[in-house]
């Protein structure tokens, strides 16, 4: 039988606020814990949350930059259950009136454009940490360490719809949003450090029925990489099971990492049923239209621009896909030596490949600060119009990268110019046959692949100056007489 | 509506254990509490209103600006935990 796999996704976004969500700790990044607390996010008695209006700022552009309608009215909600990392029993959360509703990301699959279509992004508070201590063995922990530093960090969560077929999809979507959130300027999008968290709910129905299966949520995919392994784990899980006639029990289920497999979690006490209830400490939050169109002044250059602006270089939707995804500096650089070699494919390859593999080799994040576009446009340049060969090229761009040098000084010092007149390569053309008629004879007898021998010794006897292309032509030529 | 509910489950969802004539009280005591909710179902509303009345505060919410302040040193923070260590609440077991 033939099964469709239903795949969505619910993903939580870190917020890069100063202070929390409704109180004015500091949101730290340290080791330590319990260092940036208050009664508000260690749910003291009396205590009264005021959200934060960056994290609505942040929200609502996210909310417009995935074509979200904004809410006007939004409220929040209580959503409780009893966890330690949360203390106060509730998480302020939203329920039925979210920022946003109803939006779409464009992503980039297998080079083309798709959309995912949004259903819901909402603002929350993170949780507490906690560690369970003991025997190591987490159905034996004798206690539980909490640290509450990451209680009430601004949260935002992003739901898409059921509508995703393939893991592939999924890493897709993932890596466009991140993207977007860091363009947006609103989170880190640091998925080792938990700035980007998700879950998958997955199911698989019969191809020719119009109800979708039974959901089942699968937690603890920390990178992108487990994420594809453990949603294309699920749907054959799922499918092995159908096939044998079992029914798919609704559940939540645990990636674990090691042994690549899905595995029943233990579920929270009472998570069947949230109790959601309007927060009475926080009255409704107005988002009119006032508020909005400052929000939408702010929006920054997307992902999908950077890659509409980058394929009107001739560039292809994978090529600008990979770029916009690069830092800043690797999008701006493009731009700039496009605008004088006006040959982007080269000028890709060059970026993506060439520098950032000497980059690595040398081990730099960034250029040096006397590196200049305009250098990297005379290599491509020079290249282009025979005067040095791509070897000579990566030789220079090598020296740009540990010294202050133009590519012309690099090339004129280390005699990279390549010798293009005929008449001097076909000399040396010459003087090598003559020298090698042993070789010659070989060759017109059959031995093809000394032909390379012979242009070897010719680039060699020239000092490396000869264009070989023009020098393999005229050897062929002489071979032939 | 009916007002037969499941307490064990509502107790359940609180944490709370009752005693079998707590549970036998407090179902007759909710029961009396929903059947006073549900004469809002049988209310007439005029849908024609613009302003949807959804939340309890007529008051509209001022968001705070987004700056840091102090507030419980490290110890002041733990000081009321029962128990506490290497910085850390312990509480007892809890597992997902
Ligand atoms: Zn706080």
């Amino acid at each position: 039988m033939q099964y469709n796999p239903t795949i969505g996704i619910e993903t939580h976004v870190e917020l890069k606020t100063n202070s929390k969500m409704f109180c004015r700790c500091k949101v730290v990044d340290t080791e330590e814990p319990n260092v940036s607390l208050c009664p508000t996010c260690l749910g003291l008695p009396g205590a009264l949350p005021v959200p934060n209006k960056k994290a609505i700022e942040f929200i609502t552009l996210l909310a417009l930059s995935t074509n979200c309608k904004i809410t006007k009215q939004g409220m929040f909600h209580r959503k409780n259950y009893f966890y330690p990392d949360l203390p106060k029993n509730y998480q302020i959360s939203q329920f039925d009136l979210p920022v946003g509703i109803n939006g779409s990301l464009k992503i980039v699959l297998n080079d083309q454009e798709a959309e995912v279509a949004i259903e819901r992004v909402h603002m929350e508070e993170d949780t507490g940490k906690s560690t369970h201590m003991g025997t190591g063995r987490i159905d034996s922990a004798t206690s539980t360490a909490l640290d509450f530093n990451r209680s009430g960090v601004p949260l935002v969560e992003i739901v898409t719809k059921p509508v995703l077929k393939t893991s592939l999809e999924a890493v897709a979507y993932i890596e466009e949003l991140r993207q977007l959130v860091l363009d947006l300027g609103i989170s880190e999008g640091k998925l080792e450090k938990g700035n980007l968290r998700f879950d998958a709910n997955i199911s698989v129905a019969n191809s020719e029925s119009d109800v979708l299966g039974t959901k089942v949520e699968i937690k603890n995919m920390n990178s992108l990489r487990s994420l594809e392994r453990a949603i294309d784990y699920e749907i054959e899980r799922q499918i092995k099971a159908l096939n044998n006639g079992e029914i798919i029990a609704q559940e939540t289920r645990h990636w674990d990492e090691g042994k690549e497999v899905t595995k029943p979690m233990r579920s929270k006490e009472g998570s069947a049923d949230y109790r959601y209830f309007s927060d009475p400490d926080i009255p409704n939050m107005v988002l009119d239209e006032e508020f909005v169109n400052i929000i939408k002044s702010k929006m920054p250059k997307l992902p999908y621009q950077k890659r509409l602006e980058l394929m009107q270089t001739g560039l292809s939707i994978g090529e600008a896909n990979i770029l916009s995804k690069s830092n800043d500096w690797i999008v701006k650089l493009f731009h700039d030596v496009y605008s004088t070699t006006k040959n982007s494919s080269s000028t890709y390859n060059w970026i993506t490949g060439e520098l950032q593999g000497q980059m690595r080799k040398v081990e730099i994040n960034e250029l040096p600060s006397w590196f200049k576009a305009d250098s990297l446009s005379e290599i491509i340049n020079l290249i282009e119009s025979n005067k040095i060969s791509f070897s000579s090229g990566k030789v220079i761009l090598a020296a740009l990268l540990v010294k202050n040098v133009t590519p012309y000084d690099v090339a004129k010092e280390q005699n990279l110019f390549q010798e293009n007149d005929s008449e001097k390569i076909l000399q040396i053309v010459k003087n090598v046959i003559t020298e090698n008629s042993e070789v010659v004879v070989r060759i017109k007898n059959g031995e093809d692949k000394l032909i390379g021998f012979l242009v070897g010794l010719i680039i060699k006897s020239s000092g490396g100056s000869i264009n070989p292309s023009i020098a393999k032509d005229l050897l062929s030529k002489e071979l032939e007489e | 509506m009916s007002n037969q509910f499941d307490i064990d489950n509502v107790s359940k969802l609180a944490s709370i254990e009752l005693e079998e004539t707590e549970k036998n009280k407090l179902s007759q005591d909710l029961s009396i509490i929903l059947e006073h909710v549900q004469a809002i179902s049988n209310l007439e509303f005029d849908i024609s209103v613009d302003e949807v009345f959804i939340h309890p505060l007529e008051k509209q919410l001022n968001l705070q600006e987004d700056v840091v302040e102090e507030f419980l040193t490290h110890e002041e923070a733990l000081s009321n935990a029962p128990e506490s260590k290497d910085g850390k609440f312990i509480v007892p077991p809890s597992m997902e």
